[in-house]
């Protein structure tokens, strides 16, 4: 595992209190660790100060693993 | 921009004795809005809180960053915000620096941090002059009315 899935998985554990091992790649936040929609905002919210992005409001439907959101983060140009 | 409490009304779904901005003193653009709570004497909490020694609840405090947060909600989604929705508190850290008293003049401070359709996350800080009594930070939860 690379060092960027680990900060988000980190940031992610804080944020929602899941245990990190069930931060698995392709589990879905709403789905299978019931992130609701308040948990949410406040991961996008950490993700942009973290990294220092934008995250679209179309966007944040779409993310919905780990996966997609170390991907997206990687690829995300800088504000 | 400045907002009387005619304007407020028109937005916050709160009254008296539970409506904590009497005016709204500077919005710019979606980023931020600045809101004031005259702090009157014979405020009803001050009854209890406490009799002979009166101090405004941090709690209250807490609601009026709110109540500000909420006409912020108001100037980045209008629309929704027009529809009149559920506004409800999901998620508060709060840190209380200094008392309020009766007779001050209340300035609550909101920053936007990311606000979309249905949630937000807001900075806020409460003043008096140059002294800041509380820093928060909000996470809000917007629902449609039923």
């Amino acid at each position: 595992m690379n060092n960027r899935e680990e900060e988000v998985k980190k940031i992610i554990a804080d944020i929602t209190e899941v245990p990190v091992e069930k931060l698995t790649p392709d589990a879905d936040f709403f789905k299978d660790l019931g992130i609701d929609s308040l948990k949410a905002i406040e991961i996008v919210a950490a993700f942009e100060k973290k990294y220092r992005i934008i995250i679209p409001e179309k966007d944040i439907p779409n993310i919905r693993t780990l996966k997609q959101i170390t991907e997206y983060t990687k690829h995300l140009k800088k504000d | 921009m400045k907002w009387d409490k005619e304007k407020i009304k028109s937005i916050l779904p709160h009254r008296e004795p539970f409506l904590f901005i009497d005016e709204v003193i500077d919005i710019d653009g979606t980023e931020k809005v600045v809101a004031v709570k005259n702090i009157k004497e014979n405020e009803s909490f001050f009854e209890g809180h406490f009799p002979g020694k009166s101090i405004m609840p941090g709690v209250l405090i807490i609601e009026a960053m709110a109540q500000t947060s909420i006409i912020l909600y108001y100037v980045c989604k209008p629309e929704i915000a027009k529809t009149h929705p559920n506004y409800y508190l999901g998620k508060v850290k709060a840190e209380f620096l200094s008392p309020v008293l009766p007779g001050e003049k209340l300035i609550l401070e909101t920053i936007n941090v990311k606000i979309i359709d249905e949630a937000g996350v807001v900075d806020a800080i409460a003043r008096v002059g140059d002294r800041i009594v509380a820093k928060a930070n909000f996470v809000l939860g917007i629902k449609k009315s039923d």
